[in-house]
């Protein structure tokens, strides 16, 4: 198991090339479409490692087919340029009626499964490029459905998933998603992201992707249940903080994470290869 | 756990109340429903206050005398809550019982402009590089630039001109720039519900 860091803003630009330099990551994961004012060549001297490009806001569930075009030509020039382990995207609600949700929404996985398979289908021909598509942290019941939607989705589109397993971890604390349900999805993943969480302000308290806390008891012990479930040749794992960023802790879920799954087996050289 | 009459299955079925306080009120507190509309709305709080904490001058430390009906009439108005978010709370500001001690100090002012012009840096996929933010009530212009190099994150710039520029004809105008320098002034376009 290859181990990244999310690169999301330039502010941790520093603390990535150390986390490279001291051996706590294999590969970096670029919030690419953050970084779409930045020359590409100059991204790809940013690392002197291979390098994932997770995608924030292209929107596709809901943009038209122009946006589309338009944001799918940028990316191009930095799949080109970075030559990318893996291009990953998300699979949920921007917006209800024109009106910009602050905290993002998660489809109805039963009610909307054509339309988000068809639009899948259209994205990825758009960008040219097979796209792993990351599970939502669930809250609501509808949650329950979630990994055969993925398994489905995966099925019928050639897509692959992005596995969070810290946000499975919270769809188990909030609506009683199975781990064992997500068996075969985590089996066809080969990339993966984790971080922490933390529980809701008031009760029934609810548990929420964070990504500003040390990983949780529950996250390693689905991790190290399902480990060969998880671990393939090429597989790659990331590890997201995008707050309260310390050195220091986040080595600590490294190394906790290293101690899991061992010395990846492949050099940064191999892994640049499997793209 | 209270028994709910009002659909909640799915995230989906909360989806209008996920930014309606007046909605939150109609689900039981002990409800799982609650507390993701909770967890929701708090961000809408925090992406106010946090960003432009001055406001609490106005409202007292919870906000709520600004949040809930600055929320109220966001419903009404169906603000598409874009980056032009912090630009609405100051139109409504202007017509609130604060409008006295929000034109008193132009902090407020210049507070709400940055934070919307770095939403804008933060959030817009086009091809514009930058956007100028203006507004009657200054001459003063905030540029917000998206980030333009591996090392750096977004700009925000305040610009007080020589020469000022036409006021817009509404409380507030913007326009972007196609590259990382202002050169052009095309005119300036009306913030879109």
């Amino acid at each position: 198991m290859r181990l990244g860091f999310n690169f999301t803003l330039g502010d941790t630009y520093d603390m990535a090339q150390r986390l490279i330099a001291e051996g706590h990551i294999d590969y970096c994961e670029f919030l690419i479409d953050n970084f779409f004012c930045v020359d590409p060549d100059e991204l790809a001297k940013a690392f002197d490692c291979p390098v994932g490009l997770h995608i924030m806001y292209s929107k596709f569930l809901e943009a038209d087919r122009p946006t589309l075009v338009d944001f799918a030509a940028r990316l191009r020039d930095y799949i080109d340029a970075l030559n990318p382990i893996y291009v990953s995207d998300h699979i949920l609600r921007f917006s209800h009626e024109g009106r910009a949700f602050f905290h993002l929404g998660e489809i109805d996985y039963a009610a909307e499964y054509e339309s988000v398979r068809d639009k899948v289908v259209q994205w990825q021909e758009i960008v040219g490029q097979r796209i792993h598509f990351e599970n939502y942290p669930s809250i609501m019941d509808g949650g329950l459905e979630a990994p055969a939607f993925f398994e489905r989705l995966m099925k019928e589109t050639g897509a692959g998933v992005l596995f969070d397993a810290s946000n499975a971890v919270c769809a188990h604390r909030n609506c009683g998603t199975p781990f064992e349900a997500w068996r075969n999805v985590i089996a066809k993943a080969q990339h993966f992201h984790v971080a922490g969480y933390r529980q809701s302000l008031i009760e029934p308290f609810i548990s929420l992707d964070t990504h500003a806390e040390a990983l949780a008891p529950d996250t390693l012990a689905f991790l190290r249940n399902f480990r060969s479930v998880f671990d393939k040749p090429g597989a790659t794992m990331t590890y997201e903080r995008d707050d309260q960023i310390e050195f220091d802790d986040i080595v600590v879920d490294l190394k906790a994470l290293r101690d899991l799954f061992g010395q990846p087996e492949e050099t940064r050289h191999d892994l640049a290869l499997t793209a | 756990m209270t028994l709910l009459s009002l659909p909640s299955r799915t995230d989906r079925d909360l989806y209008p109340a996920l930014m309606s306080p007046q909605l939150n009120a109609k689900y039981p507190a002990d409800h799982k429903a609650f507390v993701r509309i909770d967890v929701s709305l708090r961000i809408y709080w925090h992406t106010l206050f946090d960003i432009c904490p001055e406001l609490l001058e106005l409202s007292g430390p919870d906000g709520m005398s600004i949040f809930r009906p600055f929320m109220a009439w966001a419903e009404e108005k169906k603000l598409a809550f874009d980056w032009s978010y912090y630009l609405w709370v100051y139109v409504w500001l202007r017509q609130s019982p604060f409008k006295e001690r929000l034109l008193a100090d132009d902090k407020y002012l210049r507070s709400i402009m940055a934070a919307s012009a770095a939403r804008w840096a933060i959030l817009d996929r086009g091809r514009s590089r930058g956007i100028v933010i203006g507004c009657a009530d200054t001459a003063d212009l905030v540029i917000g630039w998206k980030c333009r190099n591996v090392r750096l994150g977004r700009e925000i710039e305040l610009i007080e001109p020589e020469e000022p520029l036409p006021a817009p004809s509404d409380l507030f105008g913007y326009f972007t720039l196609p590259s990382f320098e202002l050169d052009i002034f095309p005119g300036w376009q009306s913030l879109a519900r």
